[in-house]
């Protein structure tokens, strides 16, 4: 194979010509969306006056529920969301109302002469206020195994408690935005920033009361999601949609970053209660835990994420007796969302805190521990699932050897008993992660290639780009299927003309269903070109040749024995076209066995996993509260990964992602429900000067046989969870001085210091 | 002499700027108060530069302005979000449109593409000019510029590793020759050609705009003279707190009167009263500044903990002390070192101690049409302890929870003149009463520094936000005191 691409949108990048929606000329006619956004959390709507803002000069229209012409419902699994609501607000800067003018600031100005009247009613943001009265969205969820109550009976070691974790606001870069055009008749193109088109076209259509083929939605690309435009992203597409088809002129409605962190959700916050039994060596025997998310206002996807993060609550540990209880629980807060993990971040954090107590208690190693309660192959997963290539042992060894683990211990503890302000900690934390999305049907993926007559090759999947290079991907894949150069091949923005009912891009699942969609095309068109390829290489060459025969390789075909008489793929092309040959071609994949049962919690939910572990070394400062994380390492399984760099960017990127969530990103919300961390200038994101002072990231191929496209693994969500390793280093360090402290999360300053003072649970 | 094309009769080309755009100079029209991005994005259709929050704290809006000064021409870093267009006057406006095509990248493009350096691609403009400013200043920086230069820059998707290897790459193999365009080359002639730009008027009378009057004038004659004749104007200096009201809190501000190139306003001189600093020297001046770094290290050190590079290359020290917001990061320092201030009206010139300044919450001293015009601070002998320390939620590009300085001096293993100062602990930055009764005239050995940090933090009563709570604060207050006190004693043994 030749030289691996570079990010193939890479070169636009870097000189800021590659398109972003809604960073463009704008069009003729474009009217701009600002919106009344609600004052208080939880109130009945008495009254909603937009007669004078709509008088207001350059006001085109301004848009409520009453000008909805189908379904006022933007909900998608569950229907509770609506798009505006009418009787009751559930939210603090829920969209009440929107403005179209001229201009944003026409639209800005009018949207101050709304007039709304409401009467508020009591709110509630905590997710155990919300549980105690019984306000989930569906019933308790449960996972089980085993028999708990004679385990717990006959425990020697029973440890309890309660952790909680906050939230995390995604940030992407480019906020949220759309631009929907109308077209003949009531037909409406939209360009969003969404990573679920499907989503987007059948929600549009309920609310249009139009067939789902009268909406186009194109997405050239995101200027990051991470999970943010999954679910999040329909409102505002359906905003701009409606606002086209009303007044029959382009609408754009793009958030500012104040607006958009005031209005969208963020990843759940959870308070677990949980309970474990050990033995004197540290053996798990039991653990019973109940998960409660802080869903927000709408269900949106907190079922799903409420149950993957039940999925993940063994994380890499063998425990026989197990019960799993989640309740996904219904508050006033922005509709909390999809956010890279998706919940397993949360059920992993859980056992792992637990991990680190029991090793504490016990005076054990932890990562001794850990590896004493690893999975093996073998052992049945609490969901019924059986692990079948876990190498948890082989990770931990290659991650102690990286770190040199054994020298590192002794010289933290040098260190802390030569330092009083400043101490060091040590924490670890391993992962699985599975993956498919845990709702079976969307495992599928569609991909449309056509090979034009000059040899160029157009590739449209329904993945949507947003920086994980999945475009990268597809063509290397197509590139390896085809024997082509990279640079011959175009993906595609992904539109539902040309790729419909495609799954959001998500569940890190992008590139093992959207590339083998596209690798089972790229087969189509290869196997449609070998009967002509026999007959030019006859007319050629004069060699006669089986069309198995015939190899694809370097933009050249040739037979196999016979490397030196080649055509060239590119006169194949024109040649296959004059015999009337098929050069197009639709790739269809589902990934094969997935099941779950929800009624009994048992199943085949994932196709495989994806494992590794981080080791994190920090140094506090005790008196400031301050932290340096002076080294890194991890170690990560991926199959046969189809390009390192990419992996790796996809790996170091998000343990930072994971280590901003439990330290410096803290999501603050008042009294009322509003958040007050709603800025970058309050809300931190880890900037250059975070980076791990060593950061070591070490890919470990592995030769999976449950992998997906070419024995690769996928990669997007599961380091994320690295970054906690950086949580209870910093703990680790914090109990040098006070033995029972329990640091509260984020680790900020502030948590830090507190921490140091903090007695018993 | 002036070059003609860049001096501008006030009068007849009132709503026009002259400047130089990726190496072509052009006259322009602008609305009144525009920011660059927004000009660039509206006026110009030119989307490269993107916009990601507005207010200064991602630097994706990154571009950088090469403008004469002395006898040299420098490149800095800014964010356009808060740099109003009418600041371009006679600079050289170098955008990521210049910087390279896909086809024929930039060195530092190319480092980005090989080491990964971009994912989703957002933030990715605003590094390469951030970087391109870094290496148009300096030859081979150490990992520490590199970190100054990009600490404003967020990337959500990288983690950023990837970036600073492609910056490393830069800094071992090139030098600022291989790395500034000819095209950047030849306008640099041009600007030190050219003399003090001209006075202007940008006026805008569309009642949409936040701003409809913006007015730039070079002399303090004309200053005063606009402050007398515009009765609602409102002074205006780098722009970094101003233009964020602006931008996020849509305040409206009908006539600015930026007063930015009033030379004397600029100056820092030493004389026998101390250090003079003009309100309208910038963080980043400052900090290159000989002058700071010999007579005041610690304000030095400070800034390198204030904002980003891009703020601080326009952001003065003016700014932050007539902005008067509790948590300041140069204001317990000057309260500390017992600063003075040279306060201007058309009529007379003051001087006020600092610490008569600060009214209420960010209320001053200052009268109508009254500016700040220089700081000075007093030089501080040799047996002077003079310390900073900043808190906040992360290592860089962050807004204090509580900010502190230390000042006095040791004479015999005895401390004198004794000040600590606070910001973040109340509505205004304070100075601590009980402090100095604590501390002065006493051996520092004798010095139990529990008990004053646990007296020094019994005198505040900070409020709980976002930024933290009360009892945090309290706890810093504390933890402060005893770092200063410790590292003094330190020093006794
Ligand atoms: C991303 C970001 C990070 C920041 N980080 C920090 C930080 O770490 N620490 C910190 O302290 N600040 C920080 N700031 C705030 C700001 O940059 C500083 O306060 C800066 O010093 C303001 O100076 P300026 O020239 O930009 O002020 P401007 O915005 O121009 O003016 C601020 C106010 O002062 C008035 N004013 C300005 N000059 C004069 C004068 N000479 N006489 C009378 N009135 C005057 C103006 O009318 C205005 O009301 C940050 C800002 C941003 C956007
Ligand atoms: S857009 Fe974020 S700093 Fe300008
Ligand atoms: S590449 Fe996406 S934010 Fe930096």
């Amino acid at each position: 194979m030749s030289k691996l691409p570079y990010h193939l949108a890479g070169p636009l990048h870097l000189c800021g010509k590659s398109r972003f929606i809604a960073d463009e000329p704008e069009l003729k006619g474009m009217l701009y969306a600002k919106f009344l956004f609600s004052p208080v959390a939880h109130a009945r709507i008495k009254k909603l006056d937009v007669s004078e803002a709509e008088n207001y000069p350059g006001v085109f229209k301004v848009i409520t529920a009453n000008d909805i012409p189908g379904e006022n419902m933007i909900g998608h699994v569950i229907k509770d969301e609506p798009l505006f609501p009418t009787l009751e607000i559930m939210f603090a800067w829920q969209p009440l109302a929107m403005v179209l003018a001229e201009n944003e600031r026409c639209a800005e100005l009018a949207v101050k002469r709304i007039k709304l009247e409401y009467e508020e009613l009591p709110a509630i943001y905590d997710p155990e206020e919300a549980d105690a009265r019984q306000e989930w969205y569906v019933p308790e969820r449960k996972i089980e195994c085993g028999d708990i109550v004679t385990a717990f009976d006959n425990a020697p070691y029973i440890l309890e408690g309660k952790t909680t974790n906050s939230g995390q606001e995604h940030f992407y870069m480019e906020g949220q935005r759309a631009i929907a055009i109308p077209f003949e008749d009531s037909r409406i193109t939209i360009h969003c920033a969404t990573q679920s088109t499907m989503e987007v076209q059948e929600v549009v259509s309920h609310v249009l009361g139009i067939p789902a083929h009268d909406i186009v939605v194109d997405v050239p690309r995101l200027g990051g999601a991470f999970g943010g435009k999954e679910r999040a992203a329909t409102i505002w597409a359906s905003m701009a949609a409606l606002g086209a088809f009303v007044c029959k002129r382009p609408v754009q409605v793009k958030l500012s970053r104040d607006e958009d962190m005031h209005a969208t959700g963020k990843r759940h916050p959870f308070t677990s209660l949980w309970k474990v039994a050990y033995d004197e060596q540290g053996k798990l025997l039991a653990y019973d835990v109940q998960l409660l998310a802080n869903g927000g206002a709408y269900t949106d996807l907190s079922v799903a994420i409420l149950e993957r993060a039940m999925f993940h609550s063994d994380n890499t540990y063998y425990v026989p007796n197990m019960l799993i209880r989640g309740r996904a629980c219904r508050t006033n807060l922005p509709p909390n969302t999809a956010f890279r993990g998706f919940g397993a971040p949360q059920g992993i954090f859980v056992i792992e805190s637990i991990l680190d107590k029991i090793a504490q208690q016990l005076q054990l190693d932890p990562l001794a521990l850990r590896i004493l309660n690893a999975y093996q192959n073998g052992n049945i997963t609490p969901y019924g699932q059986e692990i079948k290539e876990c190498q948890m042992a082989s990770i931990l060894a290659k991650l102690a050897t990286n770190a040199e683990y054994d020298k590192l211990k002794s010289e933290v503890a040098e260190f802390n008993h030569s330092h009083t302000q400043h101490k060091r900690g040590l924490g670890i934390v391993p992962v699985k992660f599975g993956i498919s999305f845990t709702t079976a049907l969307l495992n599928q993926g569609s991909a449309l290639i056509w090979v034009y007559i000059d040899g160029s090759v157009s590739v449209s999947t329904g993945g949507v780009e947003m920086g994980q290079e999945l475009s990268t991907k597809v063509a290397i894949v197509v590139s390896r299927v085809l024997g082509i150069s990279t640079d011959k091949i175009r993906v595609e923005s992904s539109n539902t003309q040309r790729v419909g009912n495609a799954s959001p891009t998500a569940a890190s699942t992008g590139s093992d269903i959207n590339a083998n969609a596209a690798r089972i095309a790229a087969e189509k068109i290869k196997e449609n070109l070998k009967e002509p390829a026999a007959k030019l290489l006859a007319q050629q060459f004069g060699h006669e040749a089986e069309p198995h025969e015939i190899v694809f390789a370097e933009g050249k075909v040739f037979i196999l024995k016979n490397p030196e008489s080649a055509i060239s793929f590119n006169d194949l092309v024109r040649f296959a076209y004059s015999e009337r040959i098929p050069l197009a071609a639709y790739g269809y994949y589902r990934t094969p066995d997935l099941w779950f049962d929800r009624e009994i919690g048992q199943g085949h939910p994932f196709h495989y996993f994806v494992y590794g572990a981080a080791l994190a070394e920090v140094e506090v400062d005790l008196l400031l509260g301050e932290h340096t994380v002076t080294k890194l390492f991890i170690v990560h399984e991926n199959g046969a990964s189809l390009h390192e760099q990419i992996d790796m960017g996809q790996i170091a990127g998000a343990a930072i992602q994971g280590y901003g969530w439990c330290t410096m990103e803290d999501l603050v919300w008042d009294t009322n429900g509003h958040y007050t961390s709603a800025n970058p200038s309050t809300y931190k994101i880890p900037g250059i000067r975070d980076l791990p002072e060593v950061f070591k990231v070490e890919i470990m191929p592995s030769q999976s046989l449950e992998a997906s496209v070419f024995g690769s693994k996928a990669t997007g969500e599961p380091p994320l969870i690295y970054g906690l390793a950086v949580f209870f280093a910093l703990q680790a360090a914090v109990q040098e001085v006070n033995p029972e402290a329990v640091l509260s999360f984020p680790a900020t300053p502030e948590a830090i210091i507190l921490a140091q003072e903090h007695r018993g649970n | 002499m002036k070059d003609k094309a860049l001096s501008l009769p006030s009068e007849s080309h009132n709503n026009r700027i002259t400047f130089f755009m990726n190496g072509q100079q052009i006259t322009e029209e602008l609305p009144a108060g525009i920011s660059t991005l927004d000009w660039l994005n509206q006026t110009k259709q030119m989307f490269g530069t993107k916009c990601s929050c507005n207010e200064g704290d991602c630097c994706s809006c990154t571009v950088v302005i090469a403008k004469a000064v002395d006898d040299k021409v420098i490149y800095e870093a800014i964010t356009s979000c808060l740099y109003p267009a009418a600041k371009l006057h006679g600079k050289h406006l170098i955008t990521i449109e210049a910087m390279g095509t896909p086809n024929a990248l930039h060195p530092i493009q190319q480092a980005l593409l090989d080491h990964h350096g971009t994912q989703c691609g957002y933030c990715t403009p605003g590094f390469v000019m951030s970087m391109f400013a870094l290496f148009a200043m300096h030859n081979h920086p150490d990992k520490e510029a590199i970190f100054a230069a990009l600490e404003g820059n967020l990337c959500r998707c990288t983690g950023y590793q990837s970036i600073l290897d492609a910056a490393l790459e830069i800094s071992r193999n090139y030098c600022k020759e291989d790395l500034i365009p000819a095209w950047c080359s030849e306008v640099e002639s041009k600007l030190l050609e050219k003399g003090v730009p001209a006075a202007m008027l940008l006026l805008h009378k569309d009642s949409n705009r936040l701003v409809s009057k913006y007015l730039m004038p070079e002399t303090m004659k004309l200053l005063f003279d606009y402050l007398q004749t515009e009765n609602s104007a409102v002074v205006i200096a780098g722009g970094t707190d101003l233009m964020v009201q602006m931008n996020i809190g849509r305040k409206e501000f009908p006539v600015l009167i930026d007063i930015t190139c009033i030379e004397e306003l600029k100056r820092i001189y030493l004389q026998s009263d101390g250090l003079h600093i003009g309100a309208c020297v910038s963080y980043a001046k400052m900090f290159d500044s000989e002058l700071v770094h010999n007579s005041c290290p610690h304000l030095h050190k400070l800034i390198s903990q204030i904002a980003s590079q891009q703020i601080r290359n326009f952001g003065t020290l003016g700014g932050n002390i007539a902005n008067a917001s509790p948590v300041g990061d140069t204001l317990p320092l000057l309260l500390a070192l017992d600063a003075t201030l040279r306060l201007q009206t058309e009529l007379e010139m003051r001087q006020l101690p600092i610490r008569s300044f600060f009214k209420g919450y960010r209320q001053t001293a200052l009268q109508k049409r009254e500016i700040i015009k220089e700081i000075i601070l007093p030089l501080s002998p040799e047996n002077s302890y003079v310390r900073t320390l900043k808190s906040a939620k992360r290592k860089s590009v962050d807004i204090s929870a509580v900010v502190s300085a230390i000042n006095l001096q040791r004479s015999l293993g005895y401390t004198q003149n004794a000040c600590l100062a606070f910001g973040g602990v109340a509505a205004t930055p304070l100075v601590s009463r009980v402090f100095t009764g604590l501390v002065n005239n006493k051996p520092l050995s004798s010095l139990d520094a529990a008990q004053i940090a646990k007296a020094v933090a019994a005198e505040f009563k900070p409020l709980s936000d976002v930024r933290g709570s009360a009892l945090y604060r309290n706890k810093l207050i504390e933890n402060h005191v005893i770092i200063y006190l410790s590292e003094l004693q330190k020093e006794v043994l």
